[in-house]
């Protein structure tokens, strides 16, 4: 041992790091003999080489990092974990039961938006997973044809009839195809006739399509009188005898009966896309329709192929060109640009942009806007409970003092508040289940015509979904107010000197957040409503309420109904057309100065016009005394005369499938394909009698529904065989409306539990802010202060954070949805300041109601009771 | 050695301790060595050498008075207990005794043959 210098001590000391370094990580109980052995060699080596010296001391340093020299941190952790948890789970559920109230609304806020994540989750989960039971998904694509109209693209699921047969037999890429074409055919049952649709598809349907047989034997589409039925469709005409081979009459329109034997039953599972009822062999269209059956330019409703293991689309392209020549040549009228593959996975999510589609999916983009809403709703709902979290803890404080006091650490405090966090949202999470099982997804399958099962697509996602969602609800809920509350000192809690109060800035800018969030889902849902009701009456450029049509396709019953018809009184006029406003239209185009122009084709009979109250800006309607009329006239709509820029149209010409047309009329724009579409060109040509397939009714006044009921008996007694498929002219829209409806309903739902999300968390924070104001206004009460001005002073803070919120919220509202609606409809209203207004009144509403209640309990309560506490 | 698997660095420890006597603690420890054995090691390795022997229950540790050098710190004196003092017995008696079984022809190194 050598003595050391004490000069040198003191000018010279090991490197400063390292000496830290080591007090850091050693067991404090070897830190004295380490650092001194190191500190004695320092001084020894220093004495002659001073570098040397810092060197060895700052390795030596690292060489006694070892595990056994270091600080046991979590020494005393794991001892606690068993026993404390027992003790956080009674102090939690005691505190829950203590504030019933709060605690419940609480929750009931969080289970709600729980509800609608976990209702939404399992919705876009469904929708992404459609059609995922056909084994061969992956080899599956759809045919579609991209069109070219008026400058625009359109992608239509129609192609060509010989398209499949073609392509399959030139290559070897693809192992089978098959092609769907919809059909129509009534089958009597009973008494009652019902006119079904139908699938025509080739054979291999149900080698490529994964529908689950579940009675049936063998080849299911070989012969040609067999047909397949789903099990629906199979219980209604079978009930629950068995069906195999039973035989059904079929009645093709404008043939006679034929009779098939069902050869099997099919299922068709939720998750499909697709719906077929009825499956017949494809060999019968071409009974029906021979002329169609091998002609390039007849197109039929989707061609499928599967191609072979270990091929791909692309050693398609060469021999889809060659087809695109020969379609084309077979149909100038429908020039195809290309052939497109769309994969069958997914398919639904994209069949919004395919015209026709045959599969019907959701939109993609309503999809995720729906899970955008279900995760701001549940950020919401987050934050509310977490202000009301730090709210509440203002009667924990107590507690929490006691609990450091006797030795409780900063981690554990945590701890104990994560697990209570964790064990609501838990619970919040089961009656969100519950709520989402009972109420939302039930709710949402009778609003939009869906039917999904309360279910995930797999055990893994649902667990992931649920661990992930506990997760974040958790923490995102519960880490701020664990750490802020762990964070308070004992001594001053206990000495009362703790201050704590709603006034912290954090709580005021969640408040704030959460009423934008209110104003903007309100201010928009109600953009959205006002415009809704404005279609709902907007005109749709025809007097519709006093029509009737009634589809007939057979001349002798057409002429037969008409006949029996026209002595009524409550009739004004009738007219044949062969399509028919709002429920049937074709397309034509043709070339007009080099360009090539996409026009609605409605070929009608004489008196039409007159009959659907269409209204005339000029020329005339057709006469059937003009021989002329009967081929060359057409009647054009405005946009017509726009599109060709004619600025006089009446006696202009065009031509039209290969005819030289001259205008006599112009007619209003008027609606006729719901309110989503831009009103294009269209024109009227006269029809050919035998072509007529509905029967358009004007009827007197407020005499609607009795004629309807008449006509339903005239056509009973012609045509016992047919079903009576006549409307109300004002059903044609029927179905926009009710999608609209139902979207209404949905925003007025969203609506409602943000505001009612919005108002719990105001409630909660209110009510506590009262309960710790308590000994303010009792003592302000004794002092001689009213109702009134106490009221006042409880305003003070919450006016504000109102008032910046409309603000802000009101606008950013109306500026969001005001791009989607333009997106949904081509011409909607300008929105007027009623949605502002009401989403101010129900604001002040919410917030009055729960201003008033608190005010109720601090005018009740006795101020002696309140100060004897203390 | 028999039994008690002392290592060697272990053994050479425990032997300096016992000649160190009363004053056997980390520095001085790893001087000897590097005097009597010509053996330089880190001062952390005979650190854990002296802790283990500790476990073992071979030495038992103390500290010592506070004095004015090291800047304060006392230091940990080391001292042989009973079982070290037999289990450094046991080892030599058991060195000697295999020693003394060798062959003196063993040892007569100009009778090695190669590859026999």
């Amino acid at each position: 041992m050598q003595t050391v210098n004490k000069q040198q001590r003191t000018t010279n000391r090991p490197p400063k790091w390292a000496d830290r370094f080591l007090q850091w990580y050693c067991r404090p109980d070897l830190l004295e003999e380490i650092q001194g052995d190191a500190y004695e060699l320092f001084y020894r080596t220093a004495s002659t080489n001073q570098t040397k010296a810092r060197l060895q001391f700052s390795w030596n340093v690292i060489r006694f990092f070892k595990w056994s020299n270091i600080k046991q941190t979590k020494n005393n952790y794991s001892s606690t974990n068993g026993a404390m948890f027992k003790s956080y789970l009674i102090a939690g559920f005691r505190n829950a039961i203590r504030h019933r109230l709060n605690s419940s609304i609480n929750i009931l806020g969080l289970s709600l938006a729980l509800g609608i994540a976990i209702t939404s989750f399992i919705i876009i989960d469904n929708q992404f997973h459609a059609d995922f039971f056909h084994e061969n998904m992956n080899r599956i694509y759809q045919v579609t044809s991209i069109i070219e109209v008026d400058k625009r693209t359109e992608e239509w699921s129609d192609s060509p009839i010989m398209l499949g047969p073609s392509t399959f037999q030139n290559q070897d890429a693809i192992e089978t195809f098959t092609r769907i074409e919809f059909g129509y055919a009534n089958i009597r049952h009973r008494d009652d006739v019902f006119n079904e649709q139908l699938w025509f598809v080739d054979p291999a349907f149900f080698d490529m399509f994964s529908f689950p047989i579940t009675t049936g034997n063998g080849l299911v589409l070989s012969q040609k009188n067999q047909l397949v039925l789903e099990k629906e469709i199979a219980k209604k005409y079978f009930g629950e005898t068995d069906p195999i081979g039973q035989s059904l009459s079929l009645k093709f329109r404008e043939h006679d009966k034929q009779e098939f034997f069902v050869s099997a039953v099919f299922e068709r599972p939720t998750g499909s896309t697709l719906y077929p009822t009825i499956i017949l062999p494809i060999a019968n269209f071409r009974d029906l329709e021979p002329e169609k059956a091998d002609d390039w330019a007849y197109l039929v409703d989707g061609t499928f192929i599967m191609l072979r293991s270990g091929h791909s689309v692309n050693e398609l392209t060469a021999q889809m060109k060659m087809h695109i020549a020969t379609q084309n040549t077979a149909s100038p009228q429908w020039l195809i640009n290309e052939f497109r593959f769309r994969p069958l996975k997914g398919l639904g999510l994209v069949s919004n942009e395919i015209v026709s589609s045959v599969s019907e999916g959701s939109q993609r983009e309503g999809l995720i806007s729906l899970g955008v809403i279900a995760t701001f709703l549940l950020i919401l709902a987050s934050l509310n409970y977490m202000n009301v979290s730090i709210a509440t803890v203002a009667t924990r404080l107590k507690e929490i003092g006691i609990r450091k006091v006797i030795g409780g650490q900063k981690r554990e405090i945590i701890h104990q508040f994560l697990t209570e966090n964790f064990l609501m949202c838990a619970l919040a999470m089961l009656v969100g289940c519950l709520l989402a099982y009972l109420f939302f997804l039930p709710g949402f399958n009778s609003l939009f015509p869906s039917n999904i099962l309360f279910g995930f697509s797999s055990g893994n996602i649902m667990f992931l979904f649920f661990a992930g969602l506990l997760l974040f609800i958790g923490l995102l809920s519960g880490a701020y107010p664990a750490f802020y509350i762990a964070s308070f000192q004992p001594i001053q809690i206990l000495q009362g000197r703790e201050k704590f109060g709603q006034r912290n800035l954090f709580s005021r800018v969640l408040l704030t957040l959460q009423f934008i969030f209110a104003f903007m889902t309100i201010v928009g849902s109600f953009v959205f409503i006002d415009n809704s009701i404005y279609l709902k009456n907007k005109d749709w450029g025809y007097k519709h309420d006093n029509l009737i049509a009634v589809r007939v396709e057979e001349k002798d019953k057409f002429l037969a109904l008409r006949d029996r018809l026209t002595t009524n009184q409550n009739i004004i006029k009738m007219a044949g057309t062969d399509g028919h406003i709002g429920k049937s239209n074709s397309r034509i185009t043709f070339l007009y100065n080099e360009q090539r122009i996409e026009t609605v084709d409605f070929q009608v009979g004489y008196n039409y016009l007159e009959t659907m109250n269409l209204r005339f800006k000029e020329g005339r309607s057709f006469d059937q005394t003009i021989q002329s009329d009967e081929v060359e006239s057409v009647i054009i709509n405005e946009t017509f005369a726009k599109t060709l820029g004619w600025s006089n149209p009446i006696g202009q010409a065009f031509e039209l499938d290969s005819v030289k047309r001259y205008v006599i009329g112009v007619v209003e724009d008027f609606h006729y394909e719901g309110f989503y579409h831009v009103l294009g060109p269209v024109l009227f040509r006269i029809a050919n009698e035998d072509d007529y397939n509905f029967l358009a009714i004007q009827v007197r006044a407020g005499h609607v529904y009795e004629t309807q009921e008449l006509v339903k008996s005239t056509w009973a007694s012609i045509a016992p065989d047919d079903t009576y498929e006549g409307f109300i002219q004002d059903e044609v829209f029927a179905d926009f409306n009710r999608n609209t409806d139902a979207n209404v309903q949905l925003l007025i739902f969203i609506s409602t539990i943000t505001v009612l999300l919005a108002s719990l968390g105001l409630f909660g924070l209110v009510s506590f802010n009262t309960t710790r104001r308590m000994k303010e206004y009792s003592i302000r009460k004794v002092m001689g202060a009213n109702a009134m001005q106490i009221f006042q002073l409880m305003n003070r803070d919450y006016v504000f954070i109102l008032t910046t919120a409309f603000v802000i919220g009101a606008p950013a509202g109306f500026l969001l949805v005001n791009p989607l609606i333009h997106l949904a409809y081509p011409d909607p209203k300008a929105a007027g300041p009623l949605p502002f207004m009401i989403a101010v009144f129900l604001m002040v509403l919410a917030v009055a109601i729960t201003v008033l209640s608190q005010l109720i309990r601090i005018a009740r309560e006795n101020p002696s009771d309140v100060l004897k506490i203390d | 050695m028999k039994g008690t698997y002392l290592g060697e660095l272990e053994e050479l420890v425990l032997l300096h301790v016992g000649i160190l006597y009363p004053e056997a603690y980390g520095v001085a420890v790893m001087d000897e060595i590097e005097k009597q054995a010509g053996r330089s090691l880190n001062i952390s390795a005979v650190h854990s050498v002296l802790t283990r022997l500790e476990n073992k229950g071979y030495l038992k540790s103390k500290m010592c008075n506070p004095t004015e050098e090291r800047g304060g710190r006392r230091k940990r004196i080391f001292l042989l207990t009973a079982a070290g003092k037999r289990v450094l017995e046991d080892a030599n008696e058991l060195r000697n005794q295999l020693y003394s079984q060798i062959p003196k022809v063993a040892l007569q190194y100009n009778h090695l043959v190669v590859g026999g």
